[in-house]
């Protein structure tokens, strides 16, 4: 079994409801987000590229990839960062993790892995999100685990449920009878950097 | 050298402080960010590693091919040798974001991990190297070289080598950073080693002499000096390998990655590193130059900041170049500028090192310098 996530880039805006879905979610203190929106555009954010009236601009989001050959996994010297053998999802226990911060170094995907540089800090004097949630640990690394809490009852990630556009399908992808199978069988799509050999579970659909 | 020692303890003291600071507050104090989590503890970490391993091999080498020696420096250069073990070891331990975990490393050791295989090593390392130095010692009264101490010069010798290609591995098994990921790392890296660990000895041996700690004749000093310019000589040529083959291409993240150390924000580094190379070269192949004691030194202390500057190029390249160049790409606190504004995938150094993580630097080598200065004498005068 191997959950994934399958974004459609024709259908995305945008709009950053899903990277404050999980943020809220997951109790993410100030500063850090597990999901991003990234422009596909210019040389800054929300700016198309080309010149008027030749001009493009569209979204990704990017979080952890849970590749099916991750690089983080291999190299983590206490086993901190694992792939759960039950649901494919690259998994990261803060209790044991000992913040050398090697999984950051050998992950391609930028800024995917989130360090506690710090105490964690929130605008809020509450908690937010999930009870389920467990708290995040000062000099430990952090990433998205797919919402694992979420999964385990049966829900979609919180990225998934809150998208207003309907851009993100989660499923298992080793069963070819599942949505999000069917839906990658009948839309072009790509892997990013697919030539670091990863093999990312998150697709997008073009 | 017992002031030396006091005021080195002293330093190493403020850096503890330092590093108790850095524990209570979080990697925030540092200039580590999660584009660059890796910054100034583990450059010296790499460097103190290849000091490490070239004392050791220039003090066993000439026991396992049967060659006339450097003089009476082998045990200096086996003390040298375990004190920038101790270290490096330091310096991964404060790099940790959760030091008071490091228990974790033994009870859930996973060992597909080459930052696993690098704690194995260098704890045989230091182990082996120890027992060394007591037998080089003990047979300070034998004639010749006893098979005991030969079998343990090899062995010394072999572990050494291995030592320095596992801390190139824990780079260039990454196919994440393009200037990383190159089979040439380990054997680079036994070269750099060799240059930076002659050269400290040369270094160290000479202060010693001057000191009157240690006799020991200028023809040794110069035969070093010369085969420093050997290993420096290596070195460049391995430098060049890699560039060649980076910039060859002319496109792709190969290139990229040689081109920010060409002429992108990582030059500096580079240039240095060629410069001072070739400075040591020129004093240590000029038999008028290398005559002079104090010259070797110079083209030591070149060799050693060359060899920092391509530490520092592995950070700093190797983190710079960011494989997804979509804006705004990076996430955490900020760290650049007062504005603290990002400056821009690729344009300004990925990380630069704040204060704090200097003192934390400045207080382990103190504490190397004293461990030095206290254990020397113990170590009884070379013959």
């Amino acid at each position: 079994m191997q959950y994934a996530l399958a974004i459609d880039t024709k259908r995305c805006i945008g709009c950053n409801t899903c990277a404050v879905a999980c943020k809220i979610e997951n109790n993410l203190p100030d500063t850090m987000w597990w999901n991003r929106v990234l422009t596909v555009g210019g040389d800054h954010t929300d700016t198309p590229q080309g010149s008027f009236p030749h001009l493009s601009m569209s979204y990704i989001t990017l979080s952890c990839q849970h590749c099916k050959n991750p690089a983080c996994t291999k190299v983590c010297p206490v086993g901190a960062t694992y792939k759960d053998s039950e649901t494919g999802i690259v998994m990261q226990d803060y209790k044991k993790c000992i913040g050398c911060r090697y999984c950051m170094a050998a992950c391609p995907y930028n800024g995917v892995r989130n360090f506690n540089w710090r105490e964690p800090e929130y605008t809020f004097d509450f908690s937010q999100g999930s009870e389920d949630v467990p708290s995040l640990v000062k000099g430990t690394v952090s990433k998205c685990i797919l919402c694992n809490h979420r999964v385990k009852k049966g829900l979609e990630p919180a990225c998934v449920a809150a998208c207003p556009e309907r851009a993100r399908t989660f499923g298992d992808i080793d069963d070819p009878n599942s949505a999000i199978s069917k839906l990658l069988a009948s839309r072009s799509n790509y892997q990013l950097l697919d030539e670091k050999g990863t093999n990312p579970s998150v697709r997008f659909l073009s | 050298m017992r002031k030396v020692a006091s005021v080195a303890a002293v330093v190493a003291v403020i850096g503890l402080c330092a590093w108790i600071f850095q524990c209570m507050n979080g990697l925030q104090v540092t200039g580590m960010r999660d584009q660059s989590s890796w910054g100034l503890y583990i450059t010296n970490f790499m460097f103190f590693v290849g000091l490490s391993a070239g004392g050791l091999i220039i003090s066993s080498a000439p026991k396992v091919f049967k060659l006339k020696g450097f003089g009476n420096i082998s045990k200096v250069a086996v003390l040298t040798s375990i004190v920038c073990t101790i270290l490096a070891i330091c310096f991964v331990v404060v790099d940790l974001g959760s030091p008071w975990n490091i228990w974790h490393l033994f009870v859930y050791g996973h060992f597909t991990s080459p930052l696993m295989w690098d704690l194995c090593v260098l704890t045989l390392y230091l182990v082996l190297s120890i027992v060394y130095l007591v037998m080089l010692r003990r047979e300070d009264d034998a004639a010749g070289v006893s098979s005991k101490l030969r079998g343990m010069s090899i062995a010394a010798f072999l572990v050494a080598i291995l030592v320095h290609s596992v801390t190139a591995w824990i780079f260039s098994l990454n196919v994440s950073r393009a200037f990383w990921n190159t089979s040439l790392m380990a054997p680079w890296f036994v070269a750099s080693a060799l240059v930076s660990g002659t050269a400290l000895v040369l270094v160290v041996v000479v202060a010693l002499r001057r000191a009157g700690k240690l006799r020991l004749e200028d023809e040794n000093v110069q035969k070093m000096a010369f085969i420093l310019g050997v290993f420096v000589a290596v070195d460049l040529f391995f430098l060049f390998c890699d560039v060649l083959t980076g910039a060859y291409g002319g496109a792709g993240d190969a290139y990229d990655a040689i081109i920010m150390v060409l002429a992108g924000p990582v030059a500096p580094f580079f240039w240095a590193e060629v410069i001072l190379g070739v400075v040591c070269l020129v004093i240590a192949f000029k038999p008028r130059l290398r005559a002079s004691a104090n010259l070797c030194v110079v083209a030591s202390i070149c060799a050693i900041l060359g060899v920092f500057c391509k530490r520092a190029q592995i950070i700093e390249d190797g983190f710079g170049n960011v494989n997804l160049t979509y804006p705004g790409v990076e996430t955490g606190p900020a760290v650049h500028g007062a504005d603290g504004a990002w400056q821009g995938i690729g344009s300004a150094l990925a990380y630069w090192p704040t204060g704090l993580e200097c003192l934390v630097v400045l207080g382990i080598i103190a504490l190397g310098v004293a461990v030095f200065c206290f254990v020397y004498p113990k170590i009884g005068q070379d013959r």
